[in-house]
């Protein structure tokens, strides 16, 4: 068991070499659980068909260029908006970060309020807030930043506590190493700890951008044209609701799968973990 | 408006969307844990289609945003004659979600033990079912608390899906949406539930860090 190419998972590790009888009865309940598992899709799909989901009517409209036009459109405005937001959120939550480690106590007390702010609120609340409350203070916002906003201050709060996470990872030697040389706080900061940490979570920040994703799909509530809008709108012209709404369903797994592929791939190249 | 009006006159609103919230959470959590508990037993059985089954199942449902999941079992498979009623459907999202999620902690629970204590365990003789029992679970709940905590608070969270599907009662989310539509609430009438929110995040994460101390393994 010890010369294995690949570092065994703990998935096989939990079983011993099979004898003769295990395997027979192995190859048995993979037999019984394929058969299962396709019933179980069978099952699936003769609903579709017994309630004439799968006519053709209901599935033509996505072999026409125009449909996928309308949908990347929609998929421009879902990735501008997870972008901006991205970025903003970045930055926010960099300062919020530095704020709570700043060791300023008044000024760490506040950051530190905020991020656990909007760490513990939906952020279909922040959306309600900039969508209903912030009109009300005569402050006209575009249904842009309506979604945007709101999507950057839910991210931030995460994104500050992900990046104190990375600070904490760098060896506190090293901050007293540069103490003792007679380095400034602030110099330490930027300096040494800082330039660490943001490599030690680098695809936990790839990763929450699947978040920043998922909450971009509410931004019909302030009718931005995202995918999901113009899906909404491709179901009304088409009448085809089952058929839309699972296809978008599956674009957006695709896309997140993708990130947390790409999180994961650069995590594995750099050596370090993903802090969720 | 004030705050002693806007309390006045939906005091009793927020106190039920509160309690709506709290107890959609509890009830999606429960379902969360036994559903997280089945999927993962499907993942690290030795029978292949279950496994494939149990990472698609995973991929699938931490990945679909919640609308869209939300808006599929709501409006897409009453066509499919399968019809829930409001607050099933939301409560139904966040379990299929929140179990995904809860899979992946127990796997990285187990992840977290290392080969070399298996092996160990079936040098002493140890058999299948006492590896299991002994070793494999134990381990893999306490280092799962921390996560499963952060995992109730995301529970809570998503339950505020619940503000779009007309629900009765309201939750805390659709409670200010409601508010907002009648009259000028302002700022505290966010606040309120916002308040609402943190606080039970709070008291969850409090506990989960107490509990966590406890068990957690040093290494």
């Amino acid at each position: 068991m010890s010369n294995h190419a690949k570092p065994l998972s703990i998935r096989d590790a939990l079983y011993e070499q099979p004898g003769p009888r295990t395997r027979r009865r192995v190859a048995i309940g993979t037999a019984v659980s394929a058969v299962l598992a396709l019933i179980g899709i069978g099952l699936i799909v003769r609903q579709f068909y017994i309630t004439g989901q799968l006519a053709p009517r209901y599935w033509t409209f996505l072999a026409q260029p125009t449909t996928w036009l309308y949908l990347l459109q929609g998929f421009r405005g879902t990735v501008s908006v997870a972008l901006t937001s991205g970025v903003l959120a970045l930055i926010l939550g960099l300062l919020l970060m530095l704020g709570r480690t700043s060791g300023i106590k008044p000024l760490s007390a506040v950051c530190r309020v905020v991020t656990d702010f909007f760490r513990g609120v939906p952020s279909l609340l922040l959306i309600y807030f900039f969508f209903l409350v912030v009109p009300q203070y005569g402050i006209k916002l575009s249904s842009f930043w309506m979604i945007t906003l709101p999507v950057t201050l839910a991210a931030s709060g995460v994104l500050a506590e992900v990046m104190r996470a990375g600070v904490n990872a760098v060896p506190r030697g090293q901050v007293e190493a540069a103490m003792s040389l007679g380095m400034r706080p602030a110099r330490i900061m930027f300096k040494i700890v800082l330039p660490q940490a943001i490599r030690f979570v680098i695809p936990s920040l790839i990763s929450q951008l699947v978040v920043v994703v998922k909450d971009t799909t509410v931004a019909y509530v302030v009718s931005y044209p995202d995918l999901m809008q113009n899906a909404r709108v491709l179901i009304t012209n088409y009448d085809a609701l089952v058929s839309m709404y699972f296809t978008v369903a599956i674009i957006y797994i695709l896309l997140n799968y993708a990130i947390n592929k790409l999180s994961g791939f650069v995590a594995e190249r750099m050596g370090v973990k993903i802090i969720r | 408006m004030g705050l002693s009006e806007l309390l006045s006159t939906y005091g009793q609103d927020y106190l039920t969307a509160l309690l709506t919230t709290w107890w959609m959470t509890a009830v999606a959590f429960a379902f969360v844990m036994v559903l997280s508990i089945a999927v993962t037993v499907m993942r690290v059985s030795p029978l292949r289609p279950l496994r494939l089954v149990g990472d698609f199942y995973v991929q699938v449902f931490r990945n679909i945003p919640g609308v869209a999941l939300l808006i599929i079992i709501v409006y897409a498979l009453p066509n499919l004659r399968v019809v829930l009623d409001y607050s099933t459907c939301v409560i139904v999202t966040v379990i299929l979600m929140g179990s995904a999620f809860g899979s992946e902690n127990f796997m990285s629970g187990i992840n977290t033990i290392g080969v070399g204590q298996i092996e160990a365990a079936r040098s002493l003789g140890l058999t299948f079912t006492q590896i299991i029992w002994k070793i494999v679970i134990p381990q893999a709940l306490r280092s799962a608390v921390l996560p499963m905590t952060n995992l109730l608070i995301a529970v809570m969270l998503s339950t505020s899906l619940g503000s779009q599907v007309p629900m009765s009662p309201d939750e805390l989310t659709g409670v200010v949406s409601f508010i907002n539509t009648r009259s000028t609430g302002g700022i505290l009438a966010f606040l309120i539930a916002a308040l609402g929110y943190v606080g039970t995040a709070a008291v969850i994460g409090f506990v989960g860090n107490r509990l966590d101390k406890k068990v957690r393994i040093l290494r």
